[in-house]
């Protein structure tokens, strides 16, 4: 394997929370926390989200995600965009990311669409000059050429939901993490949503694809990786789906 | 070096999105009102005029010498700015967890945005500082020109507040109340509205402790008195800027990983 056509490598990630931090929330808990940091770390139930996951993921590979509620998927698919950042181990990453996890981060719902585009895309880290350049592709895909004016509170949901679509799919990133397979809107724009991320993940960039429709996995997908219980049960080709499905209907 | 480095990179990388959520504040704020933007002109008017009337009137406070709207106008606009860029950039983080948790951005940019469009807004109320100062009649001089870096300095030490408060916010929610007690309690150990010759002089020490104190000194020391402000108000303006910046930066930056976990 060529050192250049790895995009993303996670090296020995392990992610741990604190299931008890919620509960003493106070002015207490606060003293007592600055003073016995090291103490209560070992006190509290913790809970590992991730443990000692390794892989790497080479240019152009669509790699899916499997695994039941609340095994790691999710916190996995963050530690690669940076959100979170791992308690142990590294996570490198080659190239822009763009991550498809929640839609509409950071609108603004006073705001109008038009205000709301480039605030949005901001966010997701474009530049001006990209957004400007895209300004016209963006309305047009979104179908909301008229409203662009008005503020996005008097939006119905299925409408901001296609803004914060059409903003979000303008990009060609390197690395593209998907959580689901997103189709918003009535029928015709979930058709063409859809069609519109087939795309994306069909063009050749290098795709980490969480799903539990297993077909779509087995469609799109060249390398299957199974997480139960934080740790990586498996990482294989499609066949990895079979293997799953029976350990599920073992349960 | 390299930490400079790093902070000019990472600064021309997110300046476009600290453009975009400075202007998000400023169109939210006047986006239902008839006035606008001139309530930024107006509001400090009209805070100022009500205080004067309670402190002429009902307290016969007066400044020897100098005129007292000036003086008390002079001592508001710096200390409004402190008082609301630091509330602001308190809640900041918090108030942005659902982004937080999204997507990926360096999490200084909230406070940082907070305090820069407070900032914009605080050269906004020069104007009506400016409108009282010629209204009565103070001297302008040339060392007029020497105020900037006090704002600069008023600026540093406001991020770096900002920055500890709104780390601290994150593992403390009782922060939100506590310092809505010191702020309180900071106005009035300031001396805004009153001559600090008042102060006994064994508290005296006291007041100098409050950075803010100096750079309110130095703005009356050049717009009422026209002289130029001591060498050691120069250091302590500086000094409790870069301390309190630093220190900030420090903390955020030793906290901000954790963040995470408390959204």
């Amino acid at each position: 394997m060529k050192k250049e056509d790895i995009m993303i490598e996670l090296n020995d990630i392990s992610m741990r929370f604190n299931l008890g931090i919620e509960k003493g929330f106070s002015l207490k808990q606060g003293f007592v926390d600055m003073f016995k940091k090291e103490k209560r770390k070992k006190e509290k139930n913790e809970f590992w989200a991730l443990s000692n996951v390794n892989f790497k993921v080479k240019k152009g590979e669509v790699v899916g995600f499997i695994g039941s509620n609340g095994a790691g998927k999710s916190t996995l698919l963050k530690v690669v965009a940076g959100v979170m950042k791992p308690t142990k181990g590294v996570v490198l990453t080659y190239g822009n990311i763009c991550p498809m996890i929640e839609l509409g981060a950071g609108f603004d719902m006073q705001l109008t669409a038009r205000e709301n585009i480039y605030l949005n895309g901001a966010v997701m880290g474009y530049s001006k000059e990209l957004i400007d350049e895209k300004f016209d592709e963006i309305v047009e895909f979104s179908e909301l050429k008229d409203f662009l004016d008005v503020p996005v509170q008097n939006f119905s949901s299925g409408m901001v939901a296609r803004l914060a679509f059409s903003v979000a799919t303008i990009v060609n990133p390197e690395i593209l993490i998907v959580d689901e397979i997103l189709s918003v809107g009535d029928i015709a724009f979930q058709a063409k949503s859809e069609a519109k991320m087939m795309e994306m993940i069909t063009g050749g960039t290098t795709v980490l694809y969480v799903s539990h429709s297993l077909e779509a996995i087995k469609k799109l997908c060249n390398k299957v990786v199974w997480i139960e219980h934080g740790e990586v049960q498996k990482i294989g080709d499609i066949a990895v789906c079979d293997e799953y499905m029976e350990f599920m209907s073992r349960k | 070096m390299t930490f400079f480095k790093n902070i000019m990179y990472s600064f021309k990388k997110y300046k476009f999105l600290l453009s975009q959520l400075v202007s998000r504040d400023f169109k939210v704020k006047y986006k239902r009102s008839i006035l606008g933007i001139i309530w930024s002109l107006l509001y400090p008017i009209l805070t100022m005029s009500v205080m004067a009337l309670v402190f002429t009137k009902m307290f016969k406070m007066s400044t020897p010498g100098v005129n007292y709207l000036v003086y008390l106008m002079s001592g508001l606009v710096i200390f409004n700015y402190f008082n609301e860029a630091s509330n602001l950039a308190m809640s900041s983080v918090v108030a942005n967890f659902s982004l937080i948790n999204k997507v990926y951005m360096p999490k200084y940019i909230f406070p940082l945005s907070k305090c820069l469009f407070v900032g914009i807004n605080f050269l906004l109320t020069l104007i009506p500082l400016y409108a009282i100062i010629f209204i009565t009649g103070t001297n302008v001089n040339i060392y007029h020109l020497l105020l900037p870096y006090m704002f600069f300095c008023l600026f540093l030490f406001t991020l770096g507040m900002g920055f500890i408060l709104s780390a601290v916010s994150v593992f403390l929610r009782d922060m939100f109340y506590i310092y809505g007690v010191v702020i309180t309690l900071w106005t009035y150990m300031t001396p805004i509205m009153y001559d600090i010759s008042i102060i006994p002089e064994n508290l005296l020490f006291i007041f100098k402790l409050n950075p803010i104190y100096w750079f309110i000194k130095f703005a009356r020391d050049i717009i009422l008195y026209n002289v130029i402000p001591g060498l050691n108000v120069w250091i302590y303006c500086g000094v409790f800027a870069l301390g309190v910046l630093f220190l900030g930066m420090f903390v955020f930056k030793k906290t901000q990983d954790k963040f995470i976990y408390y959204v």
